[in-house]
């Protein structure tokens, strides 16, 4: 199936983003099961638990959004289906937000409760028995490794693709070595005698946790309120619109421009309104102002150019956002 | 520099292994103070597994526990009381260990830390062994100890006539839902028909892993014996 969004070369790069999902995806199953049977009472083995069951959401939201948005636009939904991506984002960092609040609190209380944590002995191999302590370092060290090479992998195709729940889901496997690195302290501290170590830990995860949820909750209500668009990592506004902007002021029959633009997924759409300085073949002009502007970037989807008397400029914000 | 963070971490996991003798520890240090002292254990009476007959300590968890002691040169201090009493004091670390029948699906998971189960028993349907094995219990009259669980379980969960008696050791001649260890003293024969499973277990403090653990090592060590320590227990 060809992909309306996409040009070819960016095709290679989806598909291998799309199976390295599904990689993590199979890989978070197989942490998330070694980490289930070696739980024990521990706090800290429960929060990075928690924490990666969440992680599963990116990867799913990402393949959700990847098949539902390469659908035309049709009658009923006339503006397409990028916008799917921005609601899966939503979605999965709503639930980041929520549980992180939820384990933070339960770990802090856990804290203010001078709960100390029992870990007992298991019997895994035969007759043996070991502390479940020693059992919990190497599944948190699976937890870990594995996603933080799987980050690296899928960051640079996030910024190719320009691709935020991507980029968002890279960032938590990238750091998922201080979830697993904390349990390990809160287990080993539990193996000293320090109680207070694991509700320490736990904090620390949660917090962890409920911080990647917020952050990614302000972007996806950002991207829904047709926010300016920024680059991947939010780091600085996007260059586009000036450059779509700066074309238009390049054309001879151009007397004033201005271009507003939203993220729809990654893809961009939005607005041009220019002064003409005549009403000479104004039709032919915005049509081929139109198809040079989409050549500009790839993300540039779908633009509307617009004649007007005079252009009136939005109010600069201030820095609240 | 991802990597440097992960491999010292592993380092740092495994060195603690390799320096892992003495490993876990206990915040509140009971082992230590245990060992060559007293074990101070609550007690509430669940036949065998504990009797209080004329206030005196005996069953098979009291035998457990006062070899245990002895293995860490302790003496027992026993203390006998509710089941609520016992885990409050053992919560505030009064208590070093609570006995009385506990089980592994015992409510006191938030209070308490409960050991590994060392037994694990069974309410099975029986029949005499003079008598053949019904292929089916279904509308099978069979006895069972009146208000217990394994009533409640014959009475909902199968097709047999719960017959309600005071005592099942007492019923000659007919099918009884009864504990499994007893099928040999009683000469009766399982019919395949497993009522309800407990796991026994014992209770400790909170977080206090090295004893636990030791209680635990004992415990593995010497769950062997407890039929054995069973047909002591009915026989006396």
């Amino acid at each position: 199936m060809t992909h309306h969004e996409l040009p070819p070369d960016k095709h290679e790069l989806l598909k291998k983003a799309v199976r390295l999902e599904w990689l993590t995806i199979a890989y978070l199953l197989s942490a998330v099961v070694l980490l289930y049977f070696a739980l024990g009472s521990s706090q800290a083995m429960k929060a990075a638990w928690a924490e990666d069951i969440l992680s599963l959401l990116p990867p799913i939201a990402f393949l959700i959004a990847s098949r539902v948005r390469r659908k035309q636009p049709n009658s009923k939904f006339p503006y397409g289906y990028h916008r799917v991506t921005s609601i899966a984002f939503l979605c999965a960092s709503a639930a980041l937000l929520a549980l992180g609040s939820f384990v933070l609190y339960d770990s802090v209380m856990k804290l203010v409760k001078f709960e100390h944590p029992p870990i007992d002995l298991v019997k895994p191999f035969g007759d043996s028995p070991i502390w479940l302590g020693w059992l919990m370092l190497p599944a948190l060290a699976w937890s870990a490794l594995p996603a933080v090479f799987l980050g690296r992998a899928k960051q640079p195709l996030a910024k190719e693709l320009h691709d935020k729940v991507l980029f968002a889901d890279a960032e938590m496997n990238r750091a998922d070595w201080l979830t697993a690195g904390a349990a390990m302290f809160g287990v080993v501290g539990i193996g000293f005698g320090l109680w207070w170590a694991d509700g320490v830990a736990a904090t620390i995860i949660s917090l962890d946790i409920t911080h990647d949820g917020y952050k990614n909750l302000k972007v996806a209500v950002a991207d829904l309120m047709d926010k300016e668009p920024t680059i991947v990592d939010h780091s600085r506004p996007d260059p586009l619109p000036l450059w779509v902007r700066n074309e238009l002021m390049l054309m001879d029959w151009v007397k004033d421009a201005e271009v507003r633009l939203r993220e729809e997924g990654h893809v961009f759409v939005g607005e041009a309104f220019v002064v003409p300085v005549d009403n000479d073949d104004l039709v032919g002009r915005i049509a081929r102002a139109n198809e040079h502007l989409l050549d500009l970037d790839w993300r540039l989807h779908e633009l509307v150019i617009a004649a007007v008397p005079e252009i009136r400029r939005p109010e600069p914000a201030g820095e609240e956002g | 520099m991802v990597h440097r963070t992960v491999r010292v971490a592993l380092l740092a996991a495994l060195l603690a292994v390799v320096a892992g003798c003495g490993i876990p520890r206990d915040p509140e240090s009971t082992l230590d103070r245990v060992r060559g002292g007293t074990l101070r254990a609550g007690i509430t009476a669940s036949e065998p597994w504990t009797t209080l007959e004329g206030g005196r300590p005996g069953g098979v968890e009291v035998e457990l526990v006062e070899r245990f002691a002895t293995e860490l040169g302790a003496r027992v201090e026993w203390v006998d009381g509710s089941e609520a009493d016992l885990i409050g004091a053992l919560e505030m670390r009064e208590l070093d260990l609570v006995v009385g029948g506990l089980t592994a699906d015992t409510p006191w998971q938030a209070k308490a830390a409960i050991t590994r189960s060392y037994a694990t028993t069974r309410v099975v349907v029986a029949v005499p062994s003079s008598q053949p094995v019904p292929d089916d219990i279904a509308g099978l009259r069979v006895a069972v100890e009146s208000g217990t669980d394994a009533a409640g379980i014959l009475e909902d969960k199968t097709d047999a006539i719960a017959v309600r008696v005071p005592d099942v050791t007492q019923v000659k001649g007919s099918a009884v839902a009864i504990e499994e260890w007893l099928l040999a003293d009683l000469s009766l024969r399982d019919t395949g028909v497993h009522l309800s499973k407990s796991k026994h277990v014992m209770a400790t403090p909170m977080g206090e892993n090295a004893f636990l653990v030791r209680l635990e090592r004992f415990l593995i060590a010497h769950q062997g014996e407890v039929p054995a320590l069973l047909d002591a227990a009915e026989a006396s």
